[in-house]
């Protein structure tokens, strides 16, 4: 038994135990506790500093040997993972968990869904080859499945569009797989490096597509975005927090085995595109670059507060992908340690959504405004985040895009550079208007009696926000493990001290700049009540509206059209490309199927398999 | 209060009532912060006449207010000086109080065209409101019909300079005599007159409440008056609310 089949088995026990226990009302506190007994196992691994840590566990299939083991890739995913559900057990544990239930809905479910969730991500997360890596992808597609769709309703049609394309990308990853099986006879990681090494570089391309491809399905890359925003933002509140945080990360980090492990970036670099002046990596950065746009800007349009933060979660794997295919030190540092504070602060936004979403009952922002004056922590919980999420210091999401940033600056490339910008300027006119929708302007009257988050759920996001705010004060812990994973993925570590990154070309040091920052409130608050300055409250009907007498019937603050001038612009540019593709492949496939189902089904049956199988026999025979 | 005569044309000077502080600091200090607000004038204008085509000309290129210091605003909370530009009708001005009211101190009224000083074409009309000051208290009227840009870029040099001199304190009139001002808007809007903005405590929260902020028309203003109480911030947890 070694610690990693330790934290297996009791991951595999929080899932028994919820089988067993989910009904009960102690549920959800012996989750929490059993995700914390969890997260000690993997700090007690020593994975992330020391040689990986091997499972004792292995399979045979067919003369294949599977296996699983825990590098510092793997450990810091999993810290992730762990956190995630920690936090999110941990809202649902009380009286969050008693209004689903009298909702009509199962906590026991909901319950297994997360700790299903949860093991399969630290078994996929573990996979020692090929195979496991297949196996454990399934195992999450399925398990992610059960999270969206419990919800039922809107939900489950969301999750049934996901399953197709995860089916579709798990067939491509299947493919691939036996493309490389064909030419080695392994799925050993040490063979398929080597194999990559002597492939020409077309059926590297074949197999980038195949398996990348299939990846790319699960991160939301485009154009595979499709399914995504629907199905995390259905999924019932701490569902949605969790796989808003980890779960399509699980594509980045299969992304990352692919692509900087197998592949290597340099490799990468030299691979021209047919026809084009463009290398593979810059392909792929551009790709990146668009996923980080595109989404974006969808999100800017969206009405619903949770589909707004899903479309966003999308963009921001653009980023992690962006940085990692910098490939130098900062970059891919950057793009590591976003993972980590966008999973963070993303956890954090949308628990602040659910909390207003269990006051008011509704997430649409048309129909909420002035609640700072009822629920005021909610309110700054969702500041913190979405400070982190526009990556403005001085929260943690500001650490990992400067990082972003940085190094495509240094590294020469502005047009990507810009295009990173260009995302977070959507960014952050979206998250002015998610905070503005919900929390500022006009309180309606129907929400005069609203009340704070219950404290059960207001203490997971409280502690959430703490940590956005340390992390993006000091950095340096956060980044000595990306700077451990960079190091066993091959990569250049990050030279980071405890108050960010130490650099000859320009470093930084949050230490210093949290430090400037609030001396400058320091300073005008000084000004302000050092000169006597008063502050005076206001009704809130005491409002400027171009000299009109405002009633409490009349609303004043617009929420809808919100960027009417920005969407004067580009509004034409929403034409819904992408989803016209999937409807005509959708289209194809219907009618392919139809004819087929029409061929064997209507004339002449008999014949038809009589046909086939004569068909089967001569092609097996000859 | 402010009387007609008593209000200053272009070009003429008022008497200075601005105390000056014994201590030679504080009146450094004063002086520095006139200066600086006479240099930095946001203006809301209220266009309802035909002056608001004046504005134009004097805002843009010719003759560009904005090398003075004074740019457009889009909102009484952030405007000093507001610009009544014509005739205001009775209805018109029960939103020009309004949004008087909702400026914050110190703030300065300036009347453009003869209309605000005495009803000028309409003064036959039972619609307009003859005298501006007499609703509300007016630094600097600029008369003609209408004033050219040279009188408007004219009258509001004199503001400035009656700022950085101290003496355009006229916004301190409204608060200490209130109830005369209040009791002209009552004659013509009607006893149940009420703008959501508290004036009298507002004239607390200055320190300018004098003897002739309360009055009859404000005991009326009391007996009509519907409360507005500010919005109030709750932490209102449940559970730590439910064990107290």
């Amino acid at each position: 038994m070694t610690s990693l089949d330790h934290l297996l088995l009791v991951s595999a026990l929080t899932l028994a135990l919820m089988l067993l226990f989910g009904r009960t009302r102690i549920a959800g506190r012996l989750a929490v506790a059993l995700y914390g007994v969890q997260f000690l196992l993997l700090m007690q691994t020593g994975a992330l500093l020391g040689e990986p840590v091997a499972s004792s566990l292995t399979v045979s299939v067919l003369d294949l040997p599977m296996h699983w083991r825990y590098d510092a890739l793997s450990w810091f995913f999993a810290m992730i993972t762990i956190g995630a559900g920690f936090f999110c057990a941990w809202y649902a544990a009380g009286v969050w968990q008693e209004r689903y239930r009298e909702q009509g809905h199962s906590p026991r479910l909901f319950h297994v869904a997360l700790a299903a969730n949860v093991l399969t991500m630290l078994i996929l997360l573990g996979s020692g080859d090929l195979l496991s890596l297949f196996i454990g992808w399934e195992l999450v597609s399925w398990a992610s499945f059960l999270l969206m769709a419990v919800g039922g309703g809107p939900a489950g049609r969301a999750a049934l569009r996901y399953l197709v394309y995860a089916f579709s990308g798990g067939m491509a990853i299947l493919a691939g797989l036996m493309l490389i099986y064909t030419q080695t006879g392994s799925l050993e990681y040490t063979r398929v490096l080597t194999l990559f090494g002597e492939l020409s570089d077309a059926r590297v391309w074949t197999l980038l597509l195949l398996i990348g491809g299939g990846f790319a399905v699960k991160m939301g890359l485009l154009p595979f975005h499709l399914w995504q925003a629907a199905a995390y933002a259905e999924t019932p509140g701490p569902g949605s927090s969790f796989l808003g945080a980890i779960s399509a990360r699980m594509g980045l980090y299969a992304l990352i085995l692919l692509l900087v492990a197998m592949v290597g970036i340099g490799r990468l670099t030299a691979m021209e595109v047919p026809f084009t002046f463009l290398s593979a990596r810059d392909l792929i950065a551009w790709i990146a670059a668009l996923t980080v746009i595109i989404p974006t800007y969808i999100a800017l349009q969206q009405h619903d507060a949770r589909y707004l933060l899903a479309w966003h979660g999308i963009g921001q794997g653009g980023y992690m992908l962006l940085g990692l295919m910098v490939g130098n030190a900062v970059g891919s540092a950057g793009g590591l340690f976003h993972v980590f504070t966008y999973g963070i602060t993303q956890a954090a936004l949308l628990m602040a959504v659910f909390a207003v979403v269990y006051r008011t009952g509704t997430a649409d922002l048309n129909k909420l405004g002035g609640l700072v004056a009822r629920m005021p922590l909610t309110f700054l919980v969702l500041l913190f985040g979405i400070i982190s999420l526009a990556g403005l210091p001085p929260m943690a999401g500001f650490v990992s895009k400067w990082m972003v940033y940085r190094s495509l600056v240094a590294e020469g490339m502005p047009l990507l550079f810009v295009a990173a910008v260009v995302g977070t300027l959507g960014t952050i006119l979206s998250v002015y208007k998610l905070i503005h929708n919900i929390f500022l302007g006009q309180l309606r009257i129907e929400h005069e009696q609203v009340r704070e988050a219950p404290l059960s759920m207001l203490l997971p996001m409280l502690g959430l926000s703490t940590l956005i705010f340390l992390v993006g004060l000091m950095p340096g812990p956060a980044l000595s493990w990306v700077a451990a994973v960079q190091t066993s993925l091959g990569l250049p570590p990050v030279p980071y001290t405890l108050g960010g990154i130490e650099d000859p070309r320009g470093g930084l040091d949050m230490l210093w700049l949290v430090g400037i920052l609030m001396a400058g409130f320091g300073v005008g608050a000084l000004i302000f009540f050092g000169l006597g300055g008063k502050s005076k409250r206001v009704h809130q009907l005491d409002n400027y509206a171009g000299g009109h007498f405002l009633t409490a019937d009349v609303r004043y603050q617009y929420s809808d059209n919100f960027y009417a001038g920005l969407m004067h612009l580009i509004g034409p540019w929403y034409r819904g490309a992408f989803l016209w593709l999937e409807k005509a492949l959708t289209a194809t496939v219907a009618f392919i199927s139809a004819v087929t189902n029409g061929l064997y089904r209507y004339a002449q049956p008999a014949l038809f398999v009589l046909a086939t199988a004569v068909a089967l026999l001569a092609l097996t025979t000859a | 209060m402010t009387e007609l005569i008593k209000t200053p044309r272009a070009g003429e000077t008022l008497p200075v009532t601005a105390g000056k502080r014994t201590n030679p600091l504080a009146n450094v200090f004063d002086e520095l912060v006139r200066f600086a607000q006479s240099r930095s004038l946001f203006m809301l204008h209220y266009c309802t006449g035909c002056g608001a085509i004046e504005l134009p000309p004097a805002m843009t290129s010719r003759f560009d207010m904005e090398r003075l210091g004074i740019q457009p605003m889009v909102s009484p909370r952030q405007a000093d000086i507001l610009l009544v530009t014509g005739y205001v009708s009775v209805k018109t001005l029960k939103r020009v109080i309004l949004t008087y009211e909702q400026m914050g101190s110190p703030k300065y009224v300036i009347g453009i065209c003869s209309c605000t000083v005495n009803g000028g074409m309409y003064w036959q009309s039972y619609a307009t409101a003859k005298k501006l000051n007499d609703y509300m208290p007016v630094d600097i009227y600029i008369a003609g019909c209408m004033p050219r840009p040279e009188a408007v870029i004219a009258g509001l040099r004199e503001l400035m300079e009656n700022i950085r001199q101290g003496k355009a304190d006229s916004w301190k009139d409204y608060y200490r005599h209130y109830d005369h001002y209040l009791g002209h808007q009552q004659r013509l809007f009607g006893e149940t007159w009420q703008t959501p903005t508290d004036v009298i405590s507002e004239a607390r929260h200055y320190g300018l409440f004098g003897p002739d902020t309360l009055g009859t028309h404000t005991a009326l203003l009391e007996q009509h008056q519907k409360p507005l109480e500010a919005l109030e911030m709750k932490v209102d947890i449940p559970e730590l609310t439910a064990r107290r």
